[in-house]
């Protein structure tokens, strides 16, 4: 039984991390001496945060990691008070076999700044029982007392050259079959995110005994959700109910976040644009826009509301 | 072609809705004139569309002229005193010869165009030997401050419901329509009190048809949200504050009036511009609504709900003469129609956030790669297993499975190198 890849060729331990080195080298330091301060994982997805934090809790903690290790997302969506129970329950029992308990918190800037301070308590609570490691994208929306409490560790895009590397060391355990120029594609298209490019690969696979450069473009291609095209093309015409319609079906039924669809938006905007279909003018003032509502989304309550509003921006006068 | 409210406007006393004590008021003041007792100005204070200036016409009628001036009018202080000064000084021999002088809206004189017109006004009524009206819709206004203690005050209320649906059903027969019952009701409420709303609303509605059913109203719309419709209305058919405001006054959450202007908005507005103006005061509204979430003080959803309303109520270049059926937010019903659906996917997000060590909304990016993963049979047996996918879930994540033909014409769409033709042109 086999996890999809990126689950499989998941690095188990800290040496075997790609890229990241100056943050590896600290992780361990603090496994040599059995212990570490509370962290603070930050940097865009795909880079290794979560990687990272799982093999140093393996690490650190020895062979009774699992049950000495507490994994939860703060942005679950049963509320920030069932992750605060989570967490009391598990810091109220002792360290079984471990010197130790590790607590890993994702996506920690989807809390509240009051939900952050009832965080910062808990934190001091369990210092003599419990270590923290609180990982987020944007370190920027962490309130200053929560920063001020861990070391900060910032993990970058990982670069073309190591996602290549990794995604050939994957092709030859897996024995596939490619063309070489096939990789630095998918290292271009993924951007740094070494997720997106293991299943870039694996979809790859499965299309095609030879992965070719085209193999790829396919795969992106219909990974990439068609409803975003055509509602931003739906907007341009000016039917602005059709448009909204289809952004409704793809958030609600989809499931697609706020900041996925702005990503997405940009995407295909440029994308328009490249071809064509959009005077360069328009672009930009549809790319400031983008940006803005970007901005709003992050400040404001529904997300959808506001891509609504980013809509009305591509109506033609 | 003339408006029903023109058409239809009453010309005699009789045909007034409602108001009986206000015109017998009036036929005295009238009858004194006639006798030869000047009487002060006549002040009609009243709501919109309740009938002053209808009844300052007929009024108008039993005198041998009248002299009108409106809000539209620049009553700049000469202006006002080269016309009114004038007629209402130079007073023929006989009292049979009255001139009517009738000032619409008087509490609507303001800024600098109107100058001095409240100072005319008073100079006017002071001097006039003429009878005069006047109209205005706000009893409290600073402008009536000095006017209203040189007047005799009449209030005009508005009209009950169901004068409003005789009034109706009158015009519906002389213009041959067959209209349900049901559906004057709802207009007669919706106006309330307007009937030149009301009428507004019916023309709209009726014109050139030969009947009208009650399927034209959005079925049960009332019955959910009561208050929330008229509030909608308010905002997307007016612009006057105060009726915005009051409409708005609601026990409803704010941010379900937001969701609720939010599909109303493209079902009102036609001008794009409009549209965009007021997504961009909803989309302000919800980053007060997102202020008072982050620090818990609700004080900001005071200026969320001024944007909602009053933001909205003003995008508009002017308000639509039309019948707009009016519905519940979209994204509401789409919630309802698409539950099951939506679960199944929530528990596969949950599960394959577990297994790999990922969060929802990361899981969610993944399913398009994971469709296609599961197009090889084994590997996606493997994966189902990894996974513990339910048959529902599986079939979810697989997607339906697209003929061949299909699969083609999507690889005809590859990214970057696609080349487009069409042109779309912008202004």
């Amino acid at each position: 039984m086999e996890g999809p890849w990126v689950e499989k060729y998941r690095p188990r331990t800290l040496e075997d991390i790609v890229g990241q080195e100056h943050i590896i080298s600290r992780l361990k330091r603090y496994v040599e001496q059995k212990s570490m301060p509370n962290l603070m994982f930050t940097g865009p997805a795909g880079v290794g945060k979560t990687t990272a934090a799982l093999a140093l809790a393996k690490e650190i903690l020895g062979k009774n990691w699992k049950q000495n290790f507490l994994e939860l997302n703060a942005s679950d969506a049963r509320g920030i008070d069932t992750v605060r129970t989570n967490i009391k329950n598990f810091c109220r029992l002792k360290p079984i076999g471990a010197p130790f308990r590790i607590i890993f918190l994702d996506e920690v800037d989807n809390m509240t700044r009051d939900a952050q301070h009832a965080l910062r308590r808990e934190m001091e609570m369990y210092t003599k029982t419990a270590a923290f490691i609180l990982s987020c994208n944007y370190s920027s929306r962490i309130i200053e007392p929560l920063q001020s409490r861990c070391a900060i560790f910032r993990f970058l895009p990982l670069k073309g050259h190591q996602i290549k590397e990794r995604l050939k060391y994957i092709a030859e355990e897996e024995k596939l079959d490619y063309e070489p120029t096939a990789l630095d594609i998918i290292a271009y298209l993924s951007e740094g995110d070494l997720r997106k490019a293991i299943n870039i690969l694996q979809a790859a696979a499965s299309l095609q005994e030879k992965i070719t450069e085209d193999t790829i473009y396919e795969v992106v291609s219909r990974a990439r959700p068609k409803d975003v095209r055509r509602m931003i093309k739906t907007a341009l015409k000016g039917d602005f109910m059709d448009a909204r319609n289809l952004l409704r079906e793809i958030m609600i039924l989809q499931g697609v976040s706020g900041e996925d669809m702005v990503d997405q938006i940009y995407q295909e905007v440029s994308r328009l644009a490249m071809e064509g279909s959009i005077e360069v003018e328009t672009y930009i003032k549809f790319v400031d826009s983008i940006g803005e509502y970007d901005f709003r989304i992050r400040e404001g309550a529904n997300p959808r509301i506001q891509l609504e509003a980013l809509l009305t921006t591509f109506l033609s006068k | 072609m003339m408006s029903w409210t023109e058409k239809y406007r009453p010309k005699t006393f009789n045909e007034m809705v409602g108001n009986k004590k206000a015109i017998k008021e009036i036929k005295k003041w009238i009858q004194a004139w006639k006798n030869g007792k000047p009487q002060h100005p006549l002040l009609l204070i009243g709501p919109p569309g309740t009938g002053k200036t209808t009844l300052a016409h007929i009024i108008g009628s039993h005198f041998s002229d009248k002299l009108e001036l409106n809000a539209s009018d620049k009553r700049s202080h000469d202006l006002l005193m080269n016309i009114i000064g004038e007629a209402s000084t130079t007073k023929s021999l006989f009292n049979d010869n009255l001139k009517l002088i009738i000032l619409d809206e008087v509490d609507g004189i303001h800024g600098n165009e109107d100058r001095g017109g409240v100072r005319a006004i008073n100079k006017i009524i002071k001097e006039s030997k003429h009878p005069i009206v006047l109209t205005a819709n706000d009893p409290y206004s600073k402008k009536l401050q000095t006017i209203k203690p040189a007047c005799k005050i009449i209030t005009i209320r508005k009209a009950h419901p169901n004068s409003i649906v005789a009034f109706l059903k009158r015009i519906c027969q002389k213009e041959n329509i067959e209209a349900d019952p049901k559906i004057l009701r709802e207009l007669a409420k919706r106006s309330h009190g307007d009937l030149r709303s009301a009428i507004n609303d019916l023309e709209a509605m009726a014109k050139g048809e030969k009947k009208i059913g009650a399927e034209l109203l959005e079925a049960g719309e009332k019955d959910v949200f009561p208050g929330l419709f008229d509030a909608i209305r308010a905002i997307l058919k007016s612009k006057n504050i105060r009726h915005i405001k009051e409409a708005m006054q609601i026990d409803e959450d704010p941010q379900l009036l937001l969701e609720f202007t939010a599909e109303n908005i493209p079902r009102e507005y036609e001008k794009p511009h409009e549209i965009r103006k007021a997504y961009n005061h909803l989309s302000r509204a919800d980053i007060f609504f997102g202020r008072a979430t982050q620090t818990r003080d609700y004080i900001y959803w005071r200026y969320a709900s001024e944007h909602i309303g009053v933001g909205v109520a003003l995008s508009k270049d002017e308000t639509y003469k039309k019948f707009t059926r009016y519905a519940g937010p979209g994204s509401f019903q789409f919630f309802g129609r698409t539950k099951t659906k939506r679960q199944i996917i929530d528990n596969l997000a949950e599960k394959i956030s577990k297994k790999l060590h990922i969060s929802k909304k990361v899981a969610i990016t993944t399913f398009p790669y994971l469709k296609i993963i599961l197009e090889d049979e084994k590997t996606a047996q493997e994966i189902r297993k990894y996974l513990e996918l339910t048959n529902e879930e599986f079939k979810i994540l697989k997607g339906k499975r697209k003929p061949s033909k299909i699969k083609k014409m999507e690889r005809e769409d590859p990214p970057i190198k696609e080349k487009q033709t069409t042109l779309l042109q912008f202004k």
